[in-house]
C-alpha cells in the first residue's frame, strides 16, 4: 500500500461528516460509530475478500454453481450479515447509510463477494418493513445462525421470465406478463411461479418472493411472502453463468405449489408493489455504493501498479495519465456525495421516523421472551397488528418524501453504475493489454461494474424515476395500499397513467407531518 | 496485389458474409470458451478459403488479395467470430513481412501471429537472439511462428519459430475477450531469430515492418466495426421481441435511443483507403482504429444495456461482443498510446515540411 492509495476515513470521504458526531440514520447512530463499521468491513474485505476474489471468480466461471461458504462464515463472524438487523433482533440495526458504507468497502476488494452480502441485505428489507412483527422470527434465526458460525443466507426474488423492469414499477406491473400466482386455500397460499436472476437463490435458506395473488390485477394484488427454501414444491432450477460478480449465484427458481401459511405473509396482501417502491428506495443508495467502491477499487489498482510496477515507471510524469487519475478521483468523488445523500435523505426523512418511532423503540425494549408469549405474538402476526404498522408508515412519512427519496437513490445507482464503467474503462485502458497481474484484476472489476448499470432496474429506468420525482415533483403512491387504477383499451394507466396515493392515504397519515414528509 | 474491382470485391464481402453466417456465428460460443477443436475447424476452413495467406502472391499459396479486400473480409469475419477474425489479421500481417525464403518453409495451413513489442523496454535484439518477455501476446498460444515487430521510428520485424530453443509460449487463461485468438505470456531467452521485413528497399516482403504495423492497426478497426454491426443486430432484433409494459421495448425512448446511437456510430465509419491497394496511412490507421474501438465499445456496452439483466448472461452471447471490443480498444496498442502516436506523426510531418521550406 502506498501513501497516496492508503486507507481514507469517513470523515476524508465526505468532509461534510467531518464535525465527528453529526446525527445520521435517524439520529441514532453517529459518525464515530459508522466509521467503526466502516473499519471492520474493510478489515473483513483485506483479509478474506480481495485475496480470494479472482480465484473465486475463476472457480465460478468453470461452474456457477460453485460457492464459497468459508467466506460467508468469516463474514458472519464480521458482522457482514446483521447490521441491518433490528437491535430488539439481535442486530445492530443499521440501515442504507450503514449498508452502502460497508458495500463500498466489500466492492472496492470484490464486487462479486460484496454481493452475496448485499443480496442477504435486500432480502432482508421487505422483513424490515413488516415491523415489529418480524423481529421474533426468522430475522432472530438469522442472527442465531450468524452467532453459531453457520450462518443462513436470505434473497429476495421478484424478476420473472418475462418480466424484468416491469415489476419494479406499479405502472409498468400493470401491464406486464406476469406469470406467478399466489392462490388462496385454508390456511394460506401455494405459490406457482419462476423467478429468474434471482442473487443468492441457490443458496439462501429464506427467501423473501413478491408475486400477485390475482394474474390479471398484478399492481393491486403483489404480495410479498417468505418462503422456505426447504419447502415442498421450491426447486432451484438453474444458475446462470454470468459476465461478472460471479461469486454470488445468479439462479433460476421454481415454485411448485409451495405452501406459505398466512403467518409467513409479508405485511398486508396486496401491498407488495408499494413495498417493493420502498425496498427499491432502500437498496439503490448501497447499489451507489457498489458502483462506486468497484470505481475505487480500480483506481486504487491502477494508481497502485503506476507508482510500484517497474513496466509503468515514466508513466506518471505524462499529463495523460495525471488526468486520467484526476478524472477518475473527481468522478468517485461525486458519486459518492450522491449515494450518501440519498442512504441519509431516506434513514433520515423518508424511513427515519418509523425506524425510531417511541411506539416501536418501546417494544424494543420488551424482553424477546414476553414478545414471544402467545397472547403477543398472536397480536404482532395479526391484521390489526400489520394494520398499525401501515398506519404508522403513513403517520411518519409521506409519499412526497419517499418519492422524493426513491429519485435520489436512483440519481445515487445510475450516477454510480456510469462511474464505475467509465473508472474501470479507463484503468483498463491506462495499463493495457501487457501489465501482468494488474490487468486480471481490472478485467474482472470492468466486468462486475457493467451489471450495476442493470440490476435495481436499469439506468434508464432510474432515471426516469429522477425524473418523476425531482424534475417533476410527482409524488408516486408508494405508501400501500395502492389505489387501483383502470386501464384503458391500450392499457394506459388514468388518471395521468401514473399510480396515485390511495385517496385514504391522507386520512391515515398524521396531521403532525408536514407536507415534505418531515415531522414537526 | 491485382486491383479487385467493385464487382469482385462485393463477392469476397458476400463469400466472407456467408462463411461468418453459417460456420462462425454457431460457433461462438466454444470459441469463446477457449474450445480448441471449434477453433481448429474454422482455422481450416479459412486455409480452405486461402484467407491465412491472402496477402501472398500465388508461388506462396496465396490469392492475392489488396489489403482493403483483406480488410473487408476480415471485418465480415468479425461480425461471426472477433477472435477468429484477430487471427486472421495476425497471420496475414506475419506472412506478409516474410521473404521468399522465408515463406517457402512455412507449412500449408500454418498460423503464424504478429506480435507487437516495444524495443529495449519488452525485447532486445543482440547478434540475431532475441531476449525478453511479451504478455498477453494475442494469438501466440498455439501458433507455429512468431513474427516480432519492433515498433519505433524505424520498425523491424524478427522471425521466431514457436518451438526455438530458448522461447516459452504460456497460455494467457485470464484473456478476457477475443478468446478465439488464444493469447499467451512469451519468454524470449536467447532465442534464434532471422530478420523479416526491415523497412529497406532491397528487402522482397509483401509488405514492410511499418505497413504491417498499420494493418494491424486498420485491421483492429475492422474487426471492432463487425462486433459493433454484430451487437446492433442482436439489440435491434431482441429490442422487437421483447416486451415491456404491453409493448415492444424497441418502442421505449429509452431503448431506441440507445439503438439510434448504436446506428450512427455504425454510419460514421469512415472506412479505410490505401494507395495502390496496399499502403496504409499510418496516421490514417490510428485515426480509424481510435474511433472504430470505441464506437464499439460504446455500441456493445449499450447492447448489453438493450438486453438488461439477459445480456448478462454468458449464454446470451452480448455480452461476449462487449469484451471482444474492449480488446480491440487495447490492441495493437492503447488507444490513449495511439493518441499519442498520431501526434507525434503530426508533429513529425509538421517538422519535415518546415525543414523543406528552409
Amino acid at each position: 500500500m502506498t501513501s497516496s492509495t492508503a486507507e481514507r476515513s469517513l470523515s476524508e470521504r465526505f468532509p461534510r461528516l467531518a464535525a465527528g458526531r453529526s446525527p445520521i440514520g435517524g439520529g441514532r447512530l453517529d459518525v464515530r460509530e459508522l466509521e467503526r463499521l466502516r473499519v471492520r468491513a474493510r478489515g473483513f474485505a483485506e483479509a478474506h475478500v480481495r485475496p480470494r476474489a479472482l480465484e473465486i471468480d475463476r472457480r465460478t466461471g468453470e461452474d456457477p454453481g460453485w460457492f464459497d461458504w468459508d467466506l460467508v462464515r468469516a463474514g458472519a463472524e464480521a458482522g457482514m450479515l446483521s447490521f441491518l438487523i433490528p437491535k430488539p433482533a439481535g442486530g445492530t440495526g443499521g440501515m442504507a447509510t450503514q449498508a452502502a458504507v460497508v458495500m463500498e468497502e466489500l466492492c472496492a476488494a470484490c464486487p462479486g463477494i460484496a454481493l452475496i452480502f448485499g443480496a442477504h441485505a435486500l432480502g432482508i428489507s421487505p422483513l424490515l418493513l413488516g415491523g415489529p412483527s418480524q423481529w421474533d422470527g426468522v430475522l432472530a434465526e438469522l442472527v442465531a445462525s450468524e452467532r453459531s458460525g453457520e450462518p443462513q443466507l436470505m434473497a429476495c426474488a421478484i424478476t420473472e421470465p418475462e418480466a424484468g423492469t416491469d415489476v419494479e414499477d406499479p405502472d409498468l406491473l400493470r401491464r406486464a406478463r406476469i406469470t406467478s400466482h399466489a392462490r388462496r386455500v385454508p390456511g394460506g397460499f401455494r405459490l406457482n411461479a419462476t423467478k429468474r436472476f434471482i442473487s443468492n437463490g441457490s443458496v439462501a435458506r429464506w427467501i423473501t418472493v413478491l408475486m400477485a395473488t390475482d394474474p390479471r390485477r398484478p399492481a393491486e394484488t403483489w404480495t410479498c411472502f417468505l418462503v422456505d427454501t426447504r419447502s415442498e414444491g421450491f426447486a432451484v432450477s438453474r444458475v446462470e453463468h454470468k459476465m461478472g460478480q460471479r461469486a454470488c449465484p445468479a439462479a433460476e427458481l421454481t415454485f411448485d405449489e409451495v405452501f406459505v401459511p398466512d403467518e409467513r405473509i409479508v405485511g398486508r396482501e396486496g401491498d407488495g408493489a408499494a413495498a417493493t417502491m420502498i425496498v427499491l428506495a432502500c437498496s439503490r443508495p448501497p447499489v451507489g455504493a457498489i458502483a462506486t467502491g468497484i470505481a475505487r477499487g480500480a483506481y486504487e489498482r491502477v494508481l497502485g501498479w503506476l507508482e510500484e510496477d517497474r513496466a509503468a515507471r515514466g508513466l506518471l510524469e505524462r499529463q495523460h495519465v495525471q488526468l486520467a487519475l484526476a478524472g477518475m478521483e473527481e468522478e468517485i468523488h461525486l458519486a459518492r456525495q450522491v449515494y450518501m445523500d440519498a442512504a441519509t435523505e431516506l434513514d433520515r426523512r423518508a424511513l427515519g421516523g418509523v425506524m425510531s418511532h417511541r411506539g416501536v423503540r418501546a417494544l424494543g425494549h420488551v424482553p424477546a421472551g414476553v414478545r414471544g408469549r402467545a397472547p403477543v405474538r398472536g397480536w404482532l402476526a395479526s391484521d390489526r397488528a400489520r394494520d398499525a404498522t401501515v398506519a404508522l408508515l403513513h403517520r411518519t412519512t409521506s409519499e412526497r418524501a419517499v418519492t422524493r427519496s426513491l429519485a435520489l437513490s436512483s440519481m445515487a445507482k445510475a450516477r454510480g453504475g456510469d462511474v464505475a464503467m467509465r473508472v474501470t474503462g479507463a484503468a483498463l485502458e491506462l495499463v493495457g493489454l501487457r501489465a501482468g497481474p494488474v490487468r486480471t484484476e481490472l478485467e474482472k472489476l470492468w466486468r462486475d461494474a457493467k451489471l450495476t448499470q442493470i440490476y435495481e432496474g436499469t439506468n434508464q429506468l432510474n432515471r426516469l424515476e429522477v425524473y418523476r420525482g425531482l424534475c417533476r415533483g410527482e409524488t408516486i403512491g408508494c405508501l400501500p395500499p395502492l389505489r387501483p387504477i383502470h386501464l384503458d383499451a391500450d392499457g394506459d394507466a388514468h388518471p395521468n397513467g401514473r399510480a396515485r396515493a390511495h385517496p385514504d392515504a391522507d386520512a391515515l397519515r398524521h396531521a403532525s407531518v408536514d407536507a415534505d414528509g418531515g415531522r414537526s | 496485389m491485382s486491383p479487385t474491382t467493385t464487382a469482385e470485391r462485393a463477392e469476397l464481402r458476400m463469400m466472407a458474409r456467408e462463411l461468418a453466417r453459417r460456420e462462425l456465428i454457431p460457433r461462438a460460443a466454444s470459441l469463446d470458451a477457449g474450445g480448441q477443436d471449434a477453433l481448429h475447424e474454422c482455422w481450416r476452413l479459412l486455409v480452405e478459403l486461402g484467407l491465412d495467406r491472402a496477402l501472398l502472391s500465388e508461388q506462396h499459396g496465396g490469392v492475392e488479395l489488396s489489403v482493403l479486400d483483406l480488410l473487408v473480409t476480415i471485418e465480415e469475419l468479425a461480425v461471426g467470430d472477433g477472435g477468429i477474425a484477430m487471427c486472421v489479421l495476425l497471420c496475414n500481417a506475419a506472412l506478409a513481412t516474410l521473404g521468399d525464403e522465408q515463406l517457402a518453409e512455412v507449412p500449408w495451413g500454418a498460423r503464424w501471429v504478429l506480435v507487437p513489442a516495444t524495443p529495449e523496454v519488452e525485447v532486445t535484439v543482440s547478434g540475431g537472439r532475441l531476449d525478453g518477455r511479451l504478455a498477453c501476446a494475442l494469438g501466440a498460444h498455439g501458433a507455429h511462428g512468431l513474427v516480432v515487430l519492433l515498433d519505433g521510428p524505424a520498425p523491424v520485424a524478427w522471425a521466431v519459430d514457436a518451438g526455438a530453443a530458448g522461447s516459452k509460449l504460456e497460455r494467457d487463461l485470464a484473456q478476457l475477450g477475443l478468446r478465439a485468438a488464444p493469447a499467451a505470456s512469451v519468454e524470449l531467452t536467447g532465442v534464434a531469430c532471422a530478420p523479416a521485413a526491415d523497412g529497406s528497399d532491397g528487402y522482397d516482403t509483401a509488405i514492410s515492418a511499418a505497413s504491417a504495423l498499420a494493418l494491424l492497426r486498420a485491421g483492429t478497426a475492422a474487426i471492432a466495426h463487425g462486433i459493433a454491426r454484430r451487437a446492433y443486430e442482436m439489440a435491434l432484433e431482441y429490442a422487437h421481441a421483447r416486451q415491456q409494459g404491453g409493448v415492444a421495448i424497441v418502442e421505449h425512448d429509452a431503448v431506441s435511443d440507445m439503438l439510434s446511437a448504436m446506428a450512427v456510430r455504425l454510419a460514421c465509419w469512415p472506412g479505410i483507403a490505401a494507395d495502390h491497394g496496399s499502403e496504409i496511412d499510418q496516421a490514417q490507421a490510428l485515426a480509424v482504429k481510435i474511433a472504430a474501438t470505441d464506437a464499439a465499445v460504446a455500441s456493445t456496452t449499450d447492447a448489453v444495456q438493450v438486453f438488461g439483466g439477459t445480456g448478462y448472461m454468458v449464454e446470451t452471447g452480448i455480452e461476449k461482443l462487449m469484451r471482444d471490443a474492449k480488446y480491440c480498444q487495447l490492441f495493437p496498442e492503447p488507444n490513449w498510446v495511439a493518441h499519442d502516436e498520431l501526434m507525434r506523426i503530426e508533429r513529425a510531418g509538421r517538422g519535415a515540411a518546415r525543414a523543406r521550406s528552409t
